[in-house]
């Protein structure tokens, strides 16, 4: 049996080992980079966590002395960092990896050795901007790096410098990621998987990738004048130079908008999935999931100076930029609704995973609603960096993204590993979590409203922020507990979790159709699709597997696997080294830079060209 | 982008949904994220022109007691002409030499056919001249650190080299990619089932080529 | 899965509770409140905000009744049949677009009017201040009364305030939450906003940066003192005027042989009893006082009597290092720009940011080793043998020793 793909016919002569740290590092597997990119992401989010219960615990009282405003500045600054670009991105990322393949009826992504490259990447990127804190020089400028804070006048230490090359890894990591997705579902889809006949979430990771290519190239470059003007004297953002601050907000928050949907789609994606199967009944209005998606993405490069009405741009662009931004309430909206009606009529199963979609929907519209309050120019006036915001975004990230994500583990999980999470501990995991995320972040509103400024080190008693943060303490107290279960829960059900069959909840797309976990080359025979809902519909060639039924190898069946190969690892490794050598230029140690910086070249030139130039199988 | 070599022994046309090769799709997902970092590079030049507070300027006269002695506008139109000529030219090449891959495998008769038919002289001459570019632009840069311009100058000088730079890194990485391809002809031959690695070069060297007219018309020739 | 249902119910209302008795509990608490309109800005603003907490509620109680119907309503039970395969709904999915969209022209409407409003030129006859961020204070300046102050602002009641914001480094931003909307501060541009506090009597604000600045960004508050324009009117003559004389007959002259510095220039007009100097220290609210606590390890003789004459002396040898980053209007030797302008410092209530009160005993510590007292503060460590945090390192500068530092103080406490 042919692949759709475009892979050419090739002959089977060596077998992945699929066993030992070997595989693991030579991997091009989607669905193992998938678990690659899962499990390190979810160590990051708790790294990001702990960075967030020592700032819960500075701000538990006034005039907080846990740690000083260096090291607070620092937290915050990584806690962000974190959790956008090492946590929820990422998270995502193991989505798109291990599913949009699976989902559209392939073997692998278009470029199974480009996808190890961006995990490499990733992996390097994330340690690499955490090393700073092994020299106490973690990132200290916000998430959002306002210039002129962090060029070298305000901030000549490493910090900055950890942070603008860190980013700058992580990008390359994004985009190599999306450029491999974008081509992976135009072209690798079964036959008869019409666009429309996609399951949700590739539509939601469709829509990503196009967001990812879009919005990183301008970071790239707003980093490009950063990492200049403190390594070679540029004057981008140089004051006495006549340099406008504002270059730097402008170009950051057309990424930055952006951004905030490549964090939030992959979650409607997923909940699009859990909600249907749990319902036992198709997703309610698909064809205007995908518009209001597609409408959400394109409004959401028009709307990035919502983040800048307080800088002073006049009546006219901040009644632009209001209104616009008001406009992107009506397709997130639909998709409330079209969730709700989606339960409307049908048998929901309470599982874990339908609990934290439905906790998506109930708390994703909190974040909704304070959202459209901050698309009000003069009210923002009032919210914009204070404590509101804080509370409005976490209720988008967290009651949005994690809520999503957690949805989609606990969801797929069976898929993964073959075995089903427990879902006792899970509902202890979800209600702790459900409490404490409400208790953390709805103070905040009050705090916020009572004129508490976001990102102080500390507050001063008697200015009726305290009660508040005691009691946002105490909720981030709870899901420092509710974390643990779930990382128990991870751990446990990995050796200990029910088998859980190909399909445990009776789900409708086509990866359920295959044995859990999937082989390494997904489908024995490539489906071929003529409905949304294949294992419902019975519609459509789609060998569903049979339980007891024998796997056979790929070499067995004839079907032709890539080779595992370490060059996508090293190629990652040293091109992480070539930035690292821009360090020692602000230690003056030109020996190490320049060895870093060309031996980094040049082993990056070396390895993508052996890379280029062998064969894939 | 991600594979010549396995193309190069494989040809076989594997049905993918759109027909289209991988590379070629990603190709063009590749440029238009790469129109988005041309945009804000050139935005920002334009966003700060004007602004810079010494000179040298691009098309003005700085004169005491913005500069410490008079600057001549530091631009020149002219020479610069010659080099978006000569990057033109590259791109016909290219044409000529996909074309040459394409039709490898028909007979050729008269010389001229064989001229315009020689993959190898076609990739040489696309090399050849990106690199002609990017002599001139060594060449521009020389000149302008020598009348005082660096990227350390003023807001033109940053936006200006950057902008410029970047362009000429990536003809730097056309140039390089042309070079390894025209190695693979001179070693095996290149055939029309390797048409589409030559395809998605060419794609990329005209991509840089369109921006090149961008910048030449938008910080050249608009004053 | 109904135990489920019901405890998820329980939690929801426990939770609705918890924050009712909360809201309950810190109503009257808060100092700093956005509710608080006292300008016309806000006014304006509370307009929208009723509107948007209206709507928003609404909407908020819709979809979650929805749902939570929904999720009764639809929970699964033995024997159930197979739910109907619908797949969609065009009219019911028409109107829950057109339904919000006409939601948010509704606050698109009056938001659109504000912003043009609020943005509008302020009135020709405005009071004008100039607000300019440093990293960690506020330097306030009246050009139509020829005044330079630092981190206390007085605003006559009735009068619109027309504030021009600058930054002399970072972006930082202005915010009075009582009185109206924050702006940024931001370098290399000028920004304007103008409120006019008309519905209060005497009273004080809090102010904050709100825009992360580095880092003392949480350090950086200041104090709003809304007065009577009688009392506004005396506060500003007696502010643009140097601080009155010292009483130096009475002391023993100076040694002879040190005629390098310049005798200290005194004003000639010294403030009348009965006019407003400054906002009466015991009338300020206890929000307003600040409450930071001393770092711990900073020690300071107590005992020690200052000499405002000899402080006076002090303050203007460079070696003190004084000179170097602040003024003291009518003496030439003072004029530096780097930090708070200190004419009539004594008169002002907090110091360092609004940090801590502006007593004998913060002011000692704050001389004697500031950069414990502020993180990053660019005001030097100056106590003799005191450790610079910066530098991890005795330091090189000032080295004053306790008494010289008493002597400064005693002085800058006669700057009224």
């Amino acid at each position: 049996m042919a692949t759709t793909a475009a892979a050419p016919p090739y002959v089977a002569t060596r077998e992945a080992s699929n066993t030992g740290l070997w595989s693991w590092i030579t991997t091009v597997d989607h669905k193992r980079i998938g678990a690659l990119y899962l499990v390190t992401a979810l160590i990051f989010f708790l790294i990001g966590g702990i960075e967030a219960e020592i700032i819960r615990l500075q701000l538990m009282q006034p005039n907080g002395t846990v740690v000083s405003a260096y090291t607070y500045n620092e937290l915050f600054t990584m806690h962000g960092t974190t959790m956008i670009f090492l946590a929820v991105m990422p998270l995502s990322a193991a989505f798109f990896n291990f599913l949009v393949p699976l989902q559209i009826g392939a073997r692998d992504v278009a470029f199974p050795r480009l996808n190890a490259f961006s995990y490499w990447v990733f992996l390097f990127g994330g340690l690499f901007i955490n090393a700073s804190w092994l020299l106490h020089a973690a990132p200290d400028g916000g998430w959002f790096g306002y210039a002129p804070l962090t060029t070298m006048q305000f901030n000549p230490g490493l910090n900055i410098d950890f942070w603008v090359l860190g980013i700058q890894i992580l990008g390359v990591s994004s985009l190599a990621a999306a450029f491999n997705f974008i081509t992976t579902i135009i072209n690798m889809r079964a036959p008869g998987m019409q666009l429309m006949r996609m399951p949700m979430f590739t539509w939601m990771a469709f829509i990503v990738q196009f967001l990812l290519i879009l919005a990183f190239p301008v970071i790239t470059i707003a980093l490009v004048f950063l990492q200049f003007d403190r390594f070679f004297g540029t004057q981008f953002y140089e004051l006495a130079a006549g340099a406008d601050p504002l270059l730097w907000q402008h170009l950051f928050w057309i990424f930055g908008h952006p951004e905030v949907y490549i964090l939030i789609l992959p979650a409607f994606g997923l909940v699009s999935e859990v909600l249907p199967t749990f319902s036992g009944k198709p997703l309610f209005g698909y064809p205007v999931m995908v518009y209001s998606g597609m409408l959400i993405a394109f409004l959401g490069f028009g709307v990035w100076a919502h983040h800048m009405f307080a800088v002073g741009m006049g009546p006219i662009a901040d009644s632009v930029f209001g209104v616009t931004t008001l406009l992107i309430g009506i397709p997130t909206g639909v998709k409330i609704f079209n969730w709700i009606f989606t339960m409307w009529g049908g048998n929901v199963r309470f599982t874990v995973a339908a609990k934290f979609a439905i906790a998506l929907i109930a708390l994703f519209t909190i974040g909704g609603i304070s959202g459209v309050m901050h698309a009000s120019p003069p009210a923002d006036l009032q919210q914009t960096d204070s404590y509101f915001v804080v509370a409005h975004f976490h209720y988008v990230l967290f009651g949005g993204s994690m809520m999503g994500i957690f949805a989609g583990i606990y969801y797929y999980y069976p898929k993964i590993t073959g075995r089903l999470m427990s879902e006792k501990l899970g509902n202890w995991h979800f209600w702790l979590t459900f409490i404490g995320m409400n208790l953390t972040f709805f103070p905040m509103h009050f705090s916020g409203l009572a004129g508490m400024p976001r990102r102080i080190y500390r507050y001063d008693a008697g200015q009726g922020f305290t009660t508040y943060n005691e009691i946002s303490s105490w909720g981030a107290y709870i899901l420092a507990v509710a974390t643990l279960f779930f990382v128990w829960n991870f751990v446990r059900s990995r050796k200990r979790g029910a088998v859980a069959g190909h399909n445990p909840w009776n789900a409708p797309s086509l990866e359920w159709s295959i044995p859990s976990p999937p082989p390494d080359y997904n489908y024995a025979v490539i489906p071929t699709v003529s409905s949304r809902y294949p294992l419902w519909d019975h519609k459509g060639a789609v060998v569903e597997f049979h339980e007891g039924e024998p796997i056979k190898t790929a070499r067995e069946l004839g079907i032709p696997m890539p080779f595992p190969t370490i060059k996508p690892l090293f190629t990652a490794l040293f091109m992480t080294l070539m930035f690292t050598g821009l360090l020692f230029i602000h230690k003056n140690n030109w020996p190490m830079a320049y060895t870093f910086m060309f031996g980094g070249a040049a082993g990056m030139v070396a390895s993508l060209y052996s890379w280029l130039l062998s064969p894939l199988e | 982008m991600a594979n010549p070599a396995a193309a190069i022994e494989h040809h076989g046309h594997t049905p993918t949904t759109t027909g289209l090769d991988h590379r070629k799709v990603a190709i063009w997902a590749f440029i238009g994220s790469e129109c988005m970092l041309f945009a804000s590079l050139i935005s920002t030049y334009l966003i700060y022109k004007g602004r810079s507070v010494t000179g040298p300027f691009p098309h003005e006269v700085c004169s005491p007691p913005v500069c410490d002695h008079v600057m001549k506008p530091i631009l020149n139109i002219p020479v610069t002409s010659v080099s978006t000529f000569v990057l033109l030219m590259s791109s016909l090449a290219m044409v000529l030499a996909l074309a040459a891959v394409e039709n490898a495998d028909k007979p050729k008769h008269s010389l001229s056919e064989k001229i315009l038919g020689s993959s190898k002289l076609w990739l040489f001459m696309t090399a050849l001249l990106g690199t002609t570019f990017l002599g001139f632009q060594a060449f521009e840069f020389t000149s302008f650190v020598h009348e005082g311009l660096t990227i350390r100058t003023n807001l033109f000088g940053s936006s200006f080299f950057t902008l410029t730079g970047f362009h000429g890194a990536h003809v730097t990485a056309g140039v390089l990619w042309l070079v390894t391809l025209l190695a693979i002809d001179i070693r095996r031959g290149l055939k029309p089932k390797d048409a589409v690695i030559v395809d998605i070069a060419a794609l990329y060297w005209h991509f840089v080529d369109v921006v090149w007219i961008a910048i030449f018309t938008l910080v050249y020739l608009i004053h | 899965m109904a135990p489920q249902s019901r405890l998820r119910r329980r939690s929801l209302a426990a939770l609705t509770a918890v924050l009712a008795v909360l809201l309950a509990a810190c109503a009257p608490a808060h100092p700093n409140s956005i509710f608080h309109s006292h300008t016309d800005f806000n006014r304006e603003v509370d307009h929208l905000w009723t509107l948007l907490i209206g709507l928003g509620s609404v909407v908020f109680v819709f979809v979650e009744t929805l749902l939570l119907i929904t999720l009764i309503k639809f929970r699964k039970r033995e024997g159930q049949p197979a739910p109907a395969q619908t797949h969609g709904n065009t009219r019911m999915e028409i109107a829950w677009t057109a339904i919000p969209a006409l939601i948010l022209a509704v606050i698109a409407v009056p938001t659109v009017r504000t912003i043009f409003r609020t943005e509008a030129p302020a009135a020709a006859d405005a009071l004008q201040v100039t607000v300019i961020g440093h990293q960690w204070w506020w330097e306030f300046q009246y050009p139509q009364y020829g005044i330079t102050t630092a981190n206390e602002l007085y605003l006559p009641i009735g009068r619109t305030v027309n504030f021009t914001l600058k930054t002399a480094d970072v972006i930082h931003s202005f915010w009075v939450p009582e009185l109206g909307g924050k702006r940024d501060l931001v370098s290399n541009h000028t920004n304007y906003l103008w409120f006019t506090p008309d519905s209060v009597g005497d009273d004080v604000f809090n102010g904050f940066c709100a825009e992360y600045c580095g880092m003392s960004h949480a350090n950086m508050r200041f104090k709003v003192f809304t007065v009577k324009p009688g009392e506004f009117a005396d506060w500003a003559k007696h502010e643009a005027e140097p601080a009155a004389a010292l009483d130096t007959a009475a002391k023993p002259a100076a040694p002879a042989g040190k005629p390098a510095m310049p005798a200290v220039q005194v004003a000639q007009a010294a403030p009348s009893t009965e006019s407003f100097v400054s906002f009466p220290r015991k009338d300020i609210p206890a929000y307003a006082v600040p409450q930071t606590p001393l770092p711990a390890g900073l020690t300071f003789d107590r005992s020690l009597v200052g000499d405002p004459v000899a402080g006076a002396k002090l303050v203007q040898q460079p070696t003190t290092m004084c000179m170097a980053c602040h003024a003291i209007k009518g003496n030439p030797m003072m004029q530096g720009v780097l930090g708070p302008n200190l004419t009539h410092v004594a008169s002002r209530t907090t110091i360092a940011g609004g940090l801590y009160p502006n007593d004998k005993e913060h002011l000692e510590l704050w001389i004697k080793n500031a950069r414990v007292m502020k993180p990053g503060v660019l005001m030097y460590t100056l106590g003799a043998g005191e450790i610079d945090p910066a530098t991890g390192k005795p330091t090189e500068m000032g080295k004053l020793t306790d008494q010289q530092i008493a002597d400064i103080v005693a002085y800058l406490q006669t700057l009224k």
